[in-house]
């Protein structure tokens, strides 16, 4: 057991997923052609050697208790610590009709919890981050620094949803929170950040005894008097919070430098098997530069495209720079493009759907063409 | 706790006849159609069939099938009364021997069995690619109130010489039992998958123990001495694909049959699963210049050249300009940028350098001289080096023969 405990946030909160978030939270979105979002953060914590995680839930949660069972498949399914889910069981409000407003108001909302944390140490992920973090290596910079908090920031040009951004100085300490910004400037925070448990709870005891619910508003009180410090992250790291993020993100992972980085062997991220058969192509079956898991059946053309568990395409049909999630079948001679097909949809022959890069267009689960 | 049934998986052979891909592993181990391992097969049988309870006796090379079976979660054989139980030859106060015969092991494993109490025992074999519902053939038993069910399937007549025949009556009850028959009286051969009444086996088994004479065989003993004595013997007729791989060229051709649904083996057929323990590894990926056709293939790998009529397990890579035709490759291998494989069995993690060539087509070599090229596990074929059709590599490069 080492000295680091996780808790992944996993409830609604605005973003602009359209169909993709009608039904589930924005963690449990299929991802990268046999993911579910929240298996990176799981898989972060685990590799760096987390033994208990606890996962917030609120709101279309559903979706997500099936996906983390019993957390068996991040070696989480165990008798001591493990995975706990963490159903708003304990918020003061009206059970599961409003949202939480903030992390903080999550926090208290499972304040029990919190007292039965093992470990002196916590990371706080979002569920809707795709990153494979050196978590060990950053706890370990946290404890050796001195640091109040350590807060992941990325450090590329995409922009994010209602992103909080950091600005530090040449130490690494942070100097500025900002939030609701017109032209994000500094750097985009990853919502991961590590703190001792028992400053957790302190913050988490101040702020609910004033109504105060947001993380990131306590963070810009408190920028003087705790020390925040800065972890740049330079490689991949995606927030999946719009359809358009979700496309572009998605597309990026065609490209082998930043597959190699997000799949790297040491830090693997396990995902749910899915006892499918092996992927065929048939002889007249093209596929190139795309992505392409398990129990597929490719007969068609497919190009730039991610196919997940057990997609057809049938001949004659040609799909290119779309995503399709699994079950999707793609009847005779279809023709797709820029789209992206929630689970078991059904596209019949001869349809024709074209998206654009700027607005690919979700075919919601289940839906027939 | 008593149980209705169970089923006895023989998996100590050795497989000789697969030479260098079972030179560290029995050979239920091997890999086969891409995602599964031969012993996949029977155990997806058992639980789909509605057995919990499997015993799987091994002998040979074990490490590599005990660490693939591991608790069984994979096949949902990981039950808390039940499951799966690896089975070694063990010492006893008295000393103890190496399963000397399929029925000896059988033999020595008695006090497992009689702790669940069956009515019935079902013996498989480790070495059979097929999809069968056992609990059909237990009815089957049952209702022919016999002591010993034997399925079989028609194979044609000019191939029935090869196999274990029965002669069976009007209602498909064996009369006459002849291994590998000169003239045989039938064409219905025996697929080597036995439903037994426990209470009778477990008298036969003891009474053949005690034969100093007997090779403690269940085909050439105790199926015998049983007919002898005039028990019951029911035939079970099974007609869908089935096929023993404990050839190499069996092993491809059913690698083959995999690519055509039409061969009867279907393994998308989410009806009757085949599980497998899988490996953690991203999708494949297919690059700008892959072509790949009429093929299976796996998570984990990643196909910039060309690939047809084969099949690949996970983590395969096939470089640029590479070429793969009717070929097997096991999982982790490497086929680098230009080398060409054709119908060749790769075992797991060979490396075929760049611009080598490995294997040819029938029509390539000389009259009579042409075979499937095969590599053992973990063999690296230099860059530009000629491996004709027919050798077979070890696992340091060196020409094996058969």
């Amino acid at each position: 057991m080492n000295g680091l405990h996780g808790i992944i946030f996993s409830y609604e909160k605005r973003n602009n997923l359209r169909e993709l978030g009608e039904i589930r939270s924005a963690a449990s979105i299929p991802f990268g052609g046999r993911y579910r979002v929240v298996d990176f953060a799981l898989s972060n914590l685990v590799n760096a050697g987390v033994t208990d995680v606890g996962v917030v839930l609120n709101g279309r949660y559903q979706s997500m208790l099936d996906h983390l069972g019993t957390g068996k498949v991040w070696d989480l399914s165990r008798k001591r610590g493990g995975l706990r889910v963490l159903p708003p069981f304990n918020y003061q409000k009206d059970w599961g009709v409003m949202p939480f407003r903030g992390k903080i108001e999550a926090l208290a909302g499972v304040r029990t919890y919190l007292d039965t944390i093992r470990q002196d140490y916590v990371a706080l992920m979002d569920g809707d981050l795709v990153v494979n973090l050196p978590l060990a290596d950053i706890f370990e910079e946290h404890v050796k620094s001195g640091a109040d908090v350590t807060v992941v920031c990325g450090n590329d040009s995409f922009a994010t949803e209602d992103g909080t951004y950091f600005e530090k100085n040449s130490e690494g300490r942070i100097t500025e929170v900002l939030y609701n910004l017109h032209t994000p400037r500094g750097y985009r925070g990853l919502e991961v950040y590590i703190l001792s448990t028992q400053l957790l709870k302190d913050l988490v005891d101040e702020c609910a005894a004033k109504d105060q619910f947001s993380w990131r508003k306590e963070l810009q009180t408190r920028k003087d008097s705790l020390y925040l410090r800065s972890y740049i992250w330079s490689g991949f790291a995606a927030q999946i919070r719009s359809v358009q993020e979700y496309y572009d993100r998605s597309m990026q992972l065609l490209n082998p430098a930043i597959r190699a980085e997000l799949f790297c062997p040491e830090r693997p991220i396990r995902a749910k098997g899915a006892d499918k058969s092996s992927t065929y192509l048939g002889p007249e079956g093209k596929c190139v530069n795309s992505l392409v898991a398990e129990g597929c059946r490719i007969e068609g053309t497919v190009e730039n495209s991610i196919l997940f568990p057990g997609v057809v395409v049938e001949a004659g049909a040609v799909v290119r720079n779309c995503v399709l999630f699994k079950e999707t079948v793609v009847r005779r001679d279809a023709q797709l493009s820029y789209i992206i097909a929630d689970k078991d949809v059904e596209v019949l022959s001869n349809r024709t759907l074209m998206g654009h890069a700027t607005y690919p267009i979700v075919l919601a689960k289940g839906s027939k063409v | 706790m008593k149980k209705e049934c169970i089923a006895m998986l023989l998996a100590g052979g050795q497989g000789s006849r697969l030479y260098v891909l079972t030179g560290d592993m029995a050979k239920p181990a091997v890999p086969f159609g891409g995602k599964y391992r031969i012993i996949d097969f029977p155990l997806s049988n058992c639980t789909n069939s509605g057995i919990d309870t499997v015993g799987v006796l091994t002998q040979y090379r074990p490490l590599e099938l005990n660490s693939y079976i591991g608790s069984g979660q994979p096949w949902d054989l990981d039950g808390s009364t039940g499951g799966v139980h690896i089975l070694p030859p063990y010492q006893g106060s008295k000393g103890g021997t190496w399963y000397k015969g399929t029925a000896n092991a059988i033999y020595q494993n008695i006090g497992f069995i009689d702790l669940y109490d069956p009515e019935y025992v079902v013996i498989l074999s480790g070495d059979h690619i097929y999809k069968m519902d056992y609990s059909d053939m237990v009815k089957r038993h049952e209702e022919a109130n016999a002591a010993c069910t034997i399925s079989v399937m028609e194979v044609p007549w000019s191939e029935a010489s090869r196999f274990g025949i029965m002669a069976v009556d009007g209602d498909d009850m064996i009369t006459e039992f002849a291994e590998k028959p000169k003239e045989p009286k039938s064409n219905l051969a025996s697929m080597g998958i036995y439903v037994f009444s426990w209470k009778a086996l477990r008298k036969y088994l003891t009474e053949d123990e005690a034969d100093p004479n007997s090779e403690n065989d269940f085909g050439k003993n105790v199926i015998p001495a049983m007919l002898n004595n005039g028990e019951r013997m029911a035939a079970y007729r099974f007609s869908g694909y089935w096929k023993d791989v404990g050839t190499l060229e069996s092993l491809w051709d059913a690698n083959m049959d995999m690519l055509s649904p039409e061969s009867g083996l279907d393994l998308a057929d989410e009806s009757w699963p085949i599980y497998a323990r899988s490996v953690n590894a991203p999708p494949t990926y297919m690059g700008q210049d892959a072509r790949v056709t009429h093929s299976a293939i796996n998570r984990g790998s990643t196909l910039e050249g060309t690939v047809e009529n084969s099949v690949l397990s996970p983590s395969v890579t096939v470089g640029k300009g590479a070429r793969v035709s009717y070929s097997v490759l096991m999982p982790g291998t490497v086929v680098e940028p230009g080398a060409v494989v054709e119908y060749a069995i790769l075992g797991e993690n060979c490396r075929i350098g760049a611009d080598s060539h490995v294997g040819g087509t029938p029509e390539s070599a000389e009259e009579g001289t042409w075979g499937l090229t095969v590599l053992a596990p973990n063999c690296t074929v230099e860059s530009g080096r000629q491996v004709r059709p027919g050798v077979m590599l070890g696992r340091n490069g060196e020409e094996v023969s058969k």
